[in-house]
């Protein structure tokens, strides 16, 4: 039971090769990019759709942190692109790899508290107190933003495979029990509707993706401009 | 839990790296955001001073 509830999180192989290689590679051939003035439809769509993301997602932020929307916009593309064709059936997922993740997380936060480390010293810094605490606990205070600092990529990584995993998980279970319960037809129908709700409110994985973002935003934003 | 399995993390890792910081960068990189002619003001006016500019005069009179 365990094995067969956990097989479609094994990276896949095909014949003892990965395929996990071209799985990962696959959402960058669904971008076709054109040096046509006018291009065709699918093309003009998703710039005009990242055109719009861009604006976004980068509005609050100053001329420095405008250095960083190539990364960002092709962070949530690529993020929201590999959520959404995991939810086609018997597909891979490569977001649900906490591998992947990490090595996701953690250069890119790791980038914006240097990025603020060097620039803005003591501001960044000086987050590490908020204003107005009273003397005796500024040690515990600190120890405690400290520790709260460490588990931002931890949380980033962590909240992903997580929120993608179980969503999998659960869409597995019910059609699962669906099946199951198809004989006695009763409670087909109804499980048949809780899957079909559930299946639209993990499209909202897309959501999932404008978190991801959005705390790697604001995160780049608290470190960048005060 | 499979995704604990690290024998497999390296290869995902290596694999995402220039998937999503190479690929992805290169082809929005290469996405022309070009402006209507229709909104594009004409931003080479040039105010026109009534006496010559001196450039102007010192080709046709290279005497001043």
């Amino acid at each position: 039971m365990n094995e067969n509830l956990f097989t479609p999180f094994m990276t896949p192989t095909l014949l003892g090769l990965p395929a996990v290689v071209p799985i990962i590679l696959f959402p960058t051939l669904l971008f076709p990019t054109s040096k046509h003035l006018i291009s065709n439809r699918l093309i003009t769509i998703q710039q005009n759709l990242i055109q719009l993301i861009m604006k976004q997602m980068m509005m609050i932020h100053n001329a420095k942190g405008q250095t960083w929307s190539l990364m960002l916009m092709s962070l949530i593309i690529f993020i929201a692109t590999t959520n959404l064709l995991g939810l086609l059936p018997h597909s891979f997922t490569p977001t649900t790899q906490l591998s992947m993740n990490l090595a996701m997380a953690i250069p890119l936060w790791a980038g914006t508290v240097i990025t603020g480390l060097r620039f803005k010293t003591k501001n960044s810094l000086a987050h590490f107190l908020p204003q107005g605490t009273p003397t005796p606990l500024i040690p515990m205070l600190v120890v405690i933003e400290t520790i709260s600092l460490f588990i931002q990529p931890m949380a980033l990584a962590v909240r992903l495979t997580a929120n993608i995993t179980a969503g999998h998980l659960l869409m597995h279970l019910i059609g699962s029990a669906t099946l199951a319960l198809l004989t006695a037809s009763f409670l087909a129908t109804s499980l048949t509707l809780v899957l079909l709700v559930l299946l639209t409110i993990l499209e909202m994985a897309v959501a999932l993706i404008q978190a991801y973002v959005f705390t790697l935003l604001v995160s780049l934003y608290l470190h960048d401009n005060t | 839990m499979p995704q604990l399995n690290t024998s497999t993390w390296f290869i995902t890792i290596m694999t995402m790296l220039p998937a999503l910081y190479l690929i992805m960068q290169l082809k929005l990189l290469n996405t022309n955001y070009h402006f209507s002619p229709l909104q594009k003001e004409v931003s080479n006016t040039q105010v026109f001073n009534n006496s010559w500019q001196l450039k102007w005069t010192k080709i046709y009179l290279p005497h001043l």
